[in-house]
């Protein structure tokens, strides 16, 4: 019963960062940290799993994942100020234009 | 004793869950975005005192120093530099596409809690042999990721470093390239004042 109450709300987590995905089209640093829910909801799957069945690979994946998620966020917000400082808007419909 | 330790995790499970469920949804919903990189500050350490529930320390200590430490903060450093007027509604207006997908991830979460509820998780146990007879008796969760990680993981972990050290490099220069192009304009500029000087 506890497990399925953690992998509940892991599910939970990861629907509302699908679902900010897609509320905020015009807002990319509202997206962005949707994919960090998303990120922390795997995360959080990771660890129970790892509990429940007694084997630190789970730990250690979820190390991995937040050192690739700090690397991947430092990464996407450097391009997200030089696109803003470029464009001057960040909706992300006028992302595909490839002209500078 | 025991009784009272049970009770005690359900609360603080619930209490971290409603955190958590209150925090995402004003990331997710809010229009003023400096609101939202606060409640994702709320929802890291909330996640992160839910990892020290799951009993894994070291995972919830990284969890603060990276996510709150460096993320978040990089996350209001964005929004600092990214002025965007102000829309003075608390809330987005509700649009049809929006309502599609709200449909969209609740089948999706009522498909997922039939499958979660109705997997028979305790079978799981026999499956997996945990394979601990070659790995000592480490005490603590630091010691034996420590040992996993030199021994087992060593690949991934010298990977993990290169992907740091790439980014680090790569923000830098994405992020430092207009004085370059603007110290550029500047000497062609004076070039091409000394080559045809105005009479």
């Amino acid at each position: 019963m506890d497990l399925v109450k953690y992998l509940t709300f892991s599910m939970i987590l990861f629907l509302l960062g699908i679902w900010g995905i897609f509320l905020n089209r015009k807002n990319i640093l509202i997206m962005l940290m949707s994919i960090e829910l998303m990120l922390l909801a795997v995360n959080l799957n990771f660890l129970v799993f790892s509990v429940y069945l007694d084997d630190m690979m789970g730990q250690l994946f979820a190390l991995f994942v937040l050192t690739v998620a700090a690397a991947e966020s430092a990464i996407g917000l450097a391009l997200l100020v030089i696109t803003f400082r470029i464009r001057g808007t960040i909706a992300v419909e006028f992302i595909n234009c490839m002209k500078g | 004793m025991i009784k009272s330790t049970e009770s005690l995790h359900e609360i603080l499970f619930l209490f971290l869950e409603v955190g958590l469920i209150l925090g995402s949804l004003g990331v997710v919903i809010l229009t003023n975005i400096v609101y939202s990189a606060f409640f994702l500050a709320l929802v890291f350490v909330c996640i992160s005192l839910l990892y020290l529930l799951l009993n894994a320390d070291f995972v919830a200590t990284a969890q603060i120093l990276i996510y709150v430490g460096a993320i978040n903060i990089l996350i209001v450093f964005a929004v600092m530099l990214i002025n965007k007027p102000q829309s003075f509604n608390f809330f987005p207006s509700w649009t049809t596409g929006d309502g599609i997908t709200c449909a969209a991830c609740t089948g999706l979460f009522f498909l997922l809690i039939t499958t979660i509820s109705d997997t028979s998780w305790s079978e799981i146990y026999l499956v997996t042999q945990s394979n601990n007879i070659v790995e000592q008796d480490l005490g603590g969760n630091i010691q034996r990721i420590g040992y996993l990680l030199l021994t087992e993981f060593l690949l991934p972990f010298e990977l993990l470093s290169i992907i740091l050290l790439v980014a680090l490099i790569g923000a830098i220069t994405v992020a430092r390239r207009e004085k370059i192009l603007e110290m550029r304009v500047k000497s062609q500029a004076l070039q091409a004042k000394e080559d045809f000087p105005t009479s």
